[in-house]
């Protein structure tokens, strides 16, 4: 394995230019089994193998995806290749870019690695979502309305958050941590462990405190999914007031410029 | 002015654990007054007074706790809460003696610095600052809250007092927030996905079923073997039929040789046709009839004479396959004008 690894590093450059669209991160440190394969690896393993194999593996990848991302929960490299890329292991990068391109051209969703530690991943959406009253009827989730909120109130108050201030802000509005709630069950639950897994939010416990106390972020997944600008203009429009007024926060809505990408830190 | 007893009717969480209590009580109810009794130098009655101790002791915690408990409400830049709180914190420190009660101003300073850091930046941040209350505040307006239209205070307790919120209120808000989230839609099938429910029912259908038919064919066997027969039988009962046909047909005039096709093609139905090409096929194979070419080179068939039969057959076999498409079908009927079939079908439709 160690042999491998180091022909496989000097590729690695050329290697990270061929992948496009996905972050596939370099091999170094990684402790899972699986070594990237170099890009001769590839195309020998692709030379044994028919097309169809291929297409076949590739849409056994995208399924895979499609029904974790029901849940919102992201998906391990480590699993993705247990369970379902198995022996095509050697062509894992193609297999990827492939399924980068279908989910791209074909669904109009975007692969993120959001983890580029773990080697995580989700789908999000490629288009904007379109302002105004909703064309599709499809059913709305509360729970995204619940996240949406925690998030404004991260978001307003600087990117870091007491848990405190989250939970009395839920007080206010008829959502109490303590309480089951009619509608969303056990709070506490949804938004420090859903949440959380689903990558909205981040759940940190602040040190030295007795008692033990969290703060809140926003997850990887929210920092690519959710518009800080769109936010903003919600604000204004709640606050009556202009969304510019907010200096800060414009700045930093407006300093990830454009398309969010994964990964990237927001100033604080 | 908010005053450290006052605000401290329902602190509950004590720093170290111990059980509220009032000042002034002469009840130990943590560990930390046996120091006091130990005999130490300087008997001045006032720095040994255990109870004036406990009582400051008591005066600090509760402080701390309002400051802890009341955390956003200090942090509000309308009021100068956090200001009291250190001007009370001052009083108390001009009491204080011993180690124990000095440690408690320290943790008091602590907490209290960290919410003056808050607040600072607060004040820091250009532009208007963001109050979490008036955000709920207008959120629950969004949301559809009905007021009461009575004006009622809304610090009065109970859900139901100061309005209710209609059922749809977070998905108000769900949808606002589709608009400001990039989510993939979720994946589902169209017509739904496959449950593995129906077969345990049906298996059960089944066995049921089952019991009751195998009496039946108990009963049945000789008759159904003689109705039905194999599809062997109802070939060769075909066969023989058609021989007959033959046959009679042969006898009506031996002299004219009978058309092959005019014998076999049934001009109301294509399917019939090549089953009587099947069937006459195999009566010539067991050499019952033969075929041969007219003058005009088209096959006739006859059936061969008993007498004429020879096993072996001195006579050359010759083997030919023949085929028959709906095109050539139609053609030969209209070359034969052929009108009606000689073989007429069958009654039982077996097959």
């Amino acid at each position: 394995m160690s042999q491998r690894k180091r022909p496989s590093n000097t590729r690695s450059s050329s290697q990270s230019k061929r992948q496009s669209g996905t972050a596939v991160a370099q091999e170094e440190d990684d402790n899972t089994t699986l070594t990237q394969p170099s890009t001769s690896q590839v195309q020998r393993g692709m030379e044994k193998l028919t097309p169809a194999q291929v297409d076949q593996k590739t849409a056994e990848v995208v399924q895979y995806f499609l029904v974790k991302d029901q849940k919102k929960i992201p998906v391990r490299r480590a699993d993705l290749v247990k369970h379902v890329v198995k022996e095509y292991r050697t062509i894992y990068p193609e297999i990827m870019k492939r399924a980068a391109r279908t989910f791209d051209q074909v669904f109009g969703l975007k692969m993120i690695e959001i983890d580029a530690k773990n080697h995580m991943y989700i789908l999000i959406n490629k288009l904007e979502p379109v302002a105004g009253p909703a064309t599709l009827k499809s059913p709305t989730n509360p729970k995204m309305g619940l996240m949406f909120v925690i998030l404004s109130v991260i978001f307003m108050k600087g990117g870091i958050v007491r848990e405190n201030l989250i939970w009395s802000t839920l007080k206010k509005l008829r959502v109490d941590p303590g309480e089951r709630h009619e509608e969303f069950g056990d709070v506490k639950k949804v938004v420090t462990d859903e949440f959380v897994r689903q990558r909205y939010l981040e759940y940190v416990r602040i040190p030295h405190t007795e008692p033990v106390e969290h703060e809140f972020r926003w997850g990887q997944r929210a920092e690519v999914e959710v518009s800080k600008t769109k936010i903003l203009e919600f604000m204004g429009q709640l606050h009556e007031q202009d969304p510019q007024s907010w200096i800060q926060q414009y700045r930093e809505a407006h300093s990830v410029s454009g398309s969010t990408q994964a990964g990237s830190s927001s100033q604080r | 002015m908010k005053r450290a007893k006052g605000g401290g009717d329902e602190e509950a969480p004590r720093q170290n654990g111990s059980a509220g209590r009032r000042k002034g009580e002469q009840q130990q109810s943590d560990g930390d007054d046996g120091d006091c009794d130990f005999g130490a130098a300087d008997l001045q009655d006032e720095d040994n007074d255990p109870s004036l101790r406990r009582e400051i002791r008591s005066k600090y915690r509760d402080l701390i706790n309002s400051v802890q408990q009341n955390r956003e409400d200090m942090l509000r830049p309308s009021n100068n809460k956090l200001t009291e709180v250190l001007e009370e914190a001052n009083k108390l420190f001009k009491d204080v003696r011993q180690a124990r009660e000095a440690a408690l101003d320290a943790q008091l300073l602590v907490v209290a610095t960290d919410l003056g850091k808050e607040k600072a930046s607060q004040l820091f941040a250009e532009g208007t600052a963001f109050d979490p209350t008036a955000f709920a505040e207008h959120l629950l307006s969004f949301m559809g809250l009905n007021r009461l239209e009575d004006g009622e205070d809304e610090q009065q307790n109970g859900n139901a007092v100061d309005g209710y919120l209609p059922e749809d209120a977070w998905h108000r808000v769900a949808r606002r927030a589709e608009c400001c989230v990039r989510a993939a839609p979720s994946f589902h099938y169209m017509m739904g996905s496959f449950h593995a429910e129906p077969p345990p029912p049906k298996q059960k259908i089944e066995r049921q079923r089952k019991a009751p038919s195998k009496e039946a064919k108990r009963i049945m066997p000789t008759q159904l073997k003689r109705m039905e027969g194999s599809h062997q039988e109802a070939t060769e009962k075909e066969v023989e039929r058609i021989l007959g046909y033959l046959k009679s047909y042969y006898q009506d005039d031996p002299t004219s040789p009978i058309s092959y096709y005019e014998f076999v093609i049934d001009p109301n139905s294509f399917s019939r046709t090549v089953e009587n090409i099947f069937h006459t096929s195999f009566l010539i194979r067991d050499g019952l009839a033969r075929m041969h070419m007219d003058n005009a080179k088209l096959p006739c068939i006859a059936p061969v004479e008993e007498g004429e039969v020879e096993a072996g057959g001195s006579f050359s076999r010759k083997q030919c396959i023949v085929s028959i498409s709906p095109k050539m079908w139609k053609e030969l009927i209209e070359a034969f004008d052929i009108s009606d079939t000689m073989i007429q079908p069958s009654n039982t439709q077996n097959e």
